[in-house]
């Protein structure tokens, strides 16, 4: 059985009247890719926070690889490694200059230094550009130095705190494929974003948060199956009856249907041909159709099920 | 570690190009300036000019011709004679060739065109000569046998006062200009020691972040950013100190190593004044850097760095500002060392310079050696 290496349990944590966290529980074993995932403001960077004794709290306990974490306890500072959401390098020193000195945080014999900040360069893909400067970097690879200056250590544990935020596809598809590499080295990730496609992606299992509340935890697979949801079949009808609408809601499986904009879409819980039968009626009543969308369920239609609203901001 | 950051603070000052143009390139640039502003002023107060003067000799005076002669030449002539007729030495003071015309006939008489420091040395030299030849006349005609003694006693300076030097420093009121910008250059040290602040409060940057959740003590990497910081500002100082000395060759007294020391204290304090600012509340890093920079300034014009006058002011009807004010302090250091022989003063402003470093390292490290934070 792996071993547990982050186990929170009834964090509280206020902010005068705001509760940023409400007796959250969490708990991760070796090796996992967690991801934590909700929209913004839902408490998972002060989670993080708080795992990483930076904010105090006013409940509950957190223990990493079986040790209460304190902001003295450097036994366990020494084996995490942080990507923060906002870039954290100087910006006068150069790209090798800003891995050395934070991986010098940590380790302390030079040439093993020197051996890891190469590794951490070549991992990323930094090695053209180790002399330049921070602002001469494009936004990804700024990214990608953070991500070097956090990991450069060979941490066992890794925080990504949403380490993709304004990256471009190249670079954020570099991103994800290097911690899972970490991953595959051995270590635990620990991966906040409020990018679905992302999580459901890369993590092993998923921590849905809202309102500083783990409101469900699983694989994707295993959260999917907490909802209602199997299946949602899209139509395209110019015209429709309600009568028509009646018959495909005493469909089986069927447990809800809408019709606007001339869109038809059908939501079904279980069973195996849907789609078929739905298409079945509408040819039988002689209604022409174009396009057809048949949709497995996705993080979000988890997330709106569970919380009644939209995972993903409207701007994202 | 403590070397570790220690290398990495030093790096890191070196190039921030703000720095490097606050604490070396603005007091070169501004010393230079001091220097050709000031330079004209201080050549008239310490070099004497010889004044030029035209003799038209109407009836020969061997012994004022013999006097004249001898006031005309040597190391430090008092006048550029010139032996001329009336037209000639009146077309040279009209065009300004001459400050005046001494006339010889029966009696010595002067015309000048203006009045004038010069025009009033002539006459007082005139005055003198006439005075001194009707005693010797007298004597000669009444007393000849004490000619000699009247002579002697002609002979010997005669001052009522005596000229007592507290030291052999540069008296020149000027040089409190390049005291007080010493004093800035150092005192801007305190923009480093902001930023030393901004990047070890967890709850400032993330930068700071980052370090606080390393496993590094934050006493061993506060005091080896601070050293950093304070040995580049101390360069950097004593790069401007050397200009001013050495290139500027400005006079600052003969206690050059102390001078240099005045700098070091001086550029501790700024940084840990910088330290201490930086590391109160939770203010957005521009509205620090401003309260540094205002800080830094109303102290350096406190201290008489834009008005000269401004410290006298103080010093008359609020006394205690100058005892404090940072700035006002390292400039002392430099008022001392010029003008006094013994250290008492000097010993007295650079205990109170460290005592207000250490208060100022210790505030700051109070704010923050916190290892939590209730929000960030």
């Amino acid at each position: 059985m792996a071993k547990t290496v982050v186990k929170i349990e009834n964090l509280v944590k206020r902010y005068k009247e705001l509760i940023a966290l409400d007796h959250f529980n969490l708990e991760i074993k070796e090796g996992e890719i967690l991801g934590l995932l909700g929209p913004n403001g839902s408490g998972k960077t002060t989670t993080i926070n708080c795992l990483l004794s930076l904010l105090s709290f006013d409940k509950g306990t957190i223990e990493i690889f079986g040790e209460k974490m304190t902001p003295s306890n450097y036994k366990i500072k020494k084996q995490i490694g942080i990507i923060m959401q906002n870039v954290a390098v100087f910006n006068e020193l150069t790209v090798y200059e800003n891995i050395d000195y934070f991986c010098g945080l940590y380790i302390t014999d030079k040439s093993l230094r020197k051996k890891y900040v190469q590794e951490a360069i070549e991992f990323t893909g930094l090695q053209d550009f180790i002399k330049f400067h921070p602002k001469k970097l494009s936004g990804g690879l700024l990214r990608r130095l953070n991500i070097a200056c956090g990991i450069a250590h060979k941490p066992k544990l890794i925080i990504l705190d949403e380490p993709t935020v304004a990256v471009d596809p190249q670079s954020r598809n570099k991103i994800l494929e290097g911690i899972a590499d970490l991953n595959r080295n051995g270590a635990t990730i620990i991966y906040t974003s409020h990018y679905m496609e992302e999580v459901e992606q890369l993590c092993t299992r998923i921590a849905i948060m809202d309102k500083g509340k783990n409101l469900a935890i699983g694989t994707k697979d295993e959260l999917k199956k907490m909802i209602k949801n199997t299946e949602t079949v899209t139509i395209e009808v110019l015209d429709l009856e309600n009568s028509i609408i009646s018959k495909i809601n005493n469909l089986p499986h069927v447990y809800e249907v809408n019709y606007n904009d001339s869109k038809l879409r059908v939501y079904c819980s279980g069973g195996k041909h849907n789609l078929v039968r739905i298409l079945d009626v509408l040819t039988q009543n002689n209604v022409p159709f174009g396009r057809v969308f048949s949709e497995l369920p996705t993080l979000n239609d988890v997330f709106l099920e569970i919380t009644g609203k939209e995972l993903r901001d409207k701007e994202d | 570690m403590f070397f570790h950051n220690f290398k990495y603070s030093l790096k890191n000052a070196f190039r921030q190009k703000e720095f490097l143009f606050w604490i070396l390139a603005f007091p070169i640039i501004l010393g230079t300036f001091f220097y050709v502003a000031f330079n004209s002023m201080y050549e008239k107060e310490s070099v004497f000019n010889e004044i030029p003067i035209a003799i038209v000799e109407n009836t020969e005076n061997t012994a004022f011709k013999e006097v004249i002669k001898e006031l005309s030449t040597g190391k430090a002539p008092m006048f550029d004679s010139k032996f001329t007729n009336s037209k000639a030495a009146l077309e040279m003071l009209k065009s300004n060739d001459i400050s005046g015309i001494i006339y010889v006939d029966s009696e010595l008489s002067l015309t000048v065109s203006k009045d004038g420091i010069k025009q009033t040395i002539i006459k007082s030299f005139l005055d003198q000569y006439q005075i001194r030849e009707s005693i010797i006349t007298e004597t000669v005609n009444n007393n000849p046998q004490n000619l000699q003694s009247v002579i002697d006693a002609m002979s010997q300076e005669i001052n009522c006062n005596e000229n007592l030097s507290l030291s052999h420093g540069n008296m020149n009121t000027y040089i409190q200009y390049f005291y007080n910008l010493i004093a800035m250059a150092a005192f801007f040290g305190s923009v480093n020691g902001l930023y030393i602040a901004i990047n070890n409060q967890g709850n400032l940057s993330a930068i700071a972040a980052r370090k606080c959740i390393s496993p590094t003590n934050k006493l061993t990497s506060i005091t080896a950013s601070l050293l950093a910081s304070f040995a580049a500002q101390l360069i950097c100082v004593s790069i401007g100190i050397t200009y001013i000395l050495f290139t500027l060759k400005v006079d600052m007294g003969n206690k050059i190593p102390m001078i240099y020391l005045s700098g070091a204290v001086g550029s501790l304090t700024g940084v840990t004044m910088g330290f201490f600012i930086g590391s109160f509340g939770r203010l957005n890093q521009n509205v620090k850097m401003a309260i540094s920079m205002s800080v830094t300034m109303l102290s350096c014009f406190l201290s008489g760095l834009m008005i000269g006058t401004i410290k006298v002011f103080i010093e008359r009807y609020l006394p205690i500002v100058n005892r404090i004010n940072p700035a006002a302090l390292i400039s002392d250091l430099f008022y001392c060392l010029n003008i006094y022989d013994d250290y008492k003063r000097y010993t007295v402003k650079c205990v109170t310079l460290l005592i207000l470093s250490v208060i100022f390292a210790i505030g700051g490290f109070l704010q923050t050696r916190r290892k939590k934070y209730a929000s960030l």
